[in-house]
């Protein structure tokens, strides 16, 4: 029974460390063992926390030749930060990392401690969503080239003819018109889209595209208690444009809003 | 009312999390990293971002099938 236990610590300590999450433990860390103890890691390993000071890493012992990377381990991975995010504030990991041992983990966090400290304290009891909005990208298309097309060409110089040169130049013209008006679209539902949020003062990721259905790819961190009002707001967007689609997703542990690389 | 807006993302809630997980979050430093089967996790999220895509497509597509059909 001892030698069966010696063995399994010694198989422990030999395994690779997968990090999922960095949480903030300061008062909790009874609360983050009980909770630990009742959830599962990838490939059902055990959870268990490693921490420095007021922080904690929550980590699994696995081969990494046992982890494939696919979709269902993926998810696995960020089921542990969704729970735990009920509970604690965190910064979620990237998937597909591991390190070799827990003393490499430890000197991790206290190397970073003020850095992963300021970034728990910025994403404290608040919730990352998801939001894309989608368009007729045809209907947008044509409406702009209708657009640049109303705008005068370039004009002939006085006793020149037309030449494949400004044929080059002015198709050019209409393409950066073309351009220039659906950015004014994307602005103008950007616009749209903060002046109403303004009101939760969301931190915010905005990524946009011209000539795509998918114009717009943002993520909103807000108080977890501005929730209701946030899906409200999205909800008025939706009612009155019924030409796009606006997705909303959430509430996510805060992914986008971690700026944060670990030496 | 609210899980109008909600309902409508739960489609693509799996690729959410991909993109998340995959593309976001802490990230550890090369030389300290021990990646995951030596995949090249950059390539696959530039594959889920393709898929995601598609899918934004479909759904697009299905949304306005369905407001036509609202129509008449």
């Amino acid at each position: 029974m001892l030698l069966h236990k010696i063995n399994m610590l010694i198989n422990n300590a030999n395994m690779d460390k997968m990090i999922y999450s960095i949480v903030m433990s300061d008062q909790n860390l009874d609360d983050l063992n009980a909770v630990l103890a009742c959830m599962k890691g990838i490939s059902g390993s055990r959870l268990y926390r490693v921490s420095f000071g007021d922080i904690s890493a929550v980590v699994s012992n696995i081969n990494k030749a046992d982890v494939a990377v696919n979709a269902s381990n993926a998810i696995e991975f960020a089921r542990v930060a969704e729970s735990l995010v009920q509970q604690f504030s965190l910064l979620p990991m990237r998937f597909g990392s591991m390190i070799e041992s827990i003393i490499v983990i430890k000197k991790l966090l206290e190397k970073n401690y003020n850095e992963i400290l300021q970034n728990l304290q910025k994403v404290g009891n608040k919730a990352e969503f998801g939001l894309r909005v989608i368009v007729h990208s045809e209907r947008i298309n044509a409406e702009c080239k209708a657009k640049a097309r109303a705008k005068p060409t370039l004009e002939t110089a006085k006793g020149k003819e037309n030449s494949i040169y400004r044929d080059y130049l002015s198709t050019k013209l209409l393409e950066h018109r073309f351009e220039e008006f659906w950015l004014e679209y994307v602005d103008t539902v950007i616009k749209d889209i903060t002046n109403r949020l303004a009101l939760l003062n969301p931190i915010q990721r905005i990524k946009k595209k011209i000539k795509v259905p998918n114009i717009i790819d943002a993520a909103f961190l807000i108080e977890k208690n501005q929730t209701d009002k946030l899906i409200g707001i999205v909800e008025e967007l939706q009612n009155r444009d019924n030409g796009s689609q606006y997705l909303l997703t959430g509430p996510w542990p805060p992914y986008n809003f971690v700026d944060i690389t670990l030496k | 009312m609210h899980d109008n807006v909600v309902d409508r993302s739960k489609d693509i809630t799996i690729l959410e999390i991909l993109d998340r997980v995959l593309n976001k979050g802490v990230i550890l430093s090369g030389d300290i990293v021990i990646s995951v089967a030596d995949i090249d996790l950059v390539y696959l999220g530039v594959k889920l971002l393709l898929s995601s895509v598609e899918t934004m497509e479909q759904l697009k597509s299905d949304y306005a099938v369905a407001q036509d059909q609202h129509a008449y």
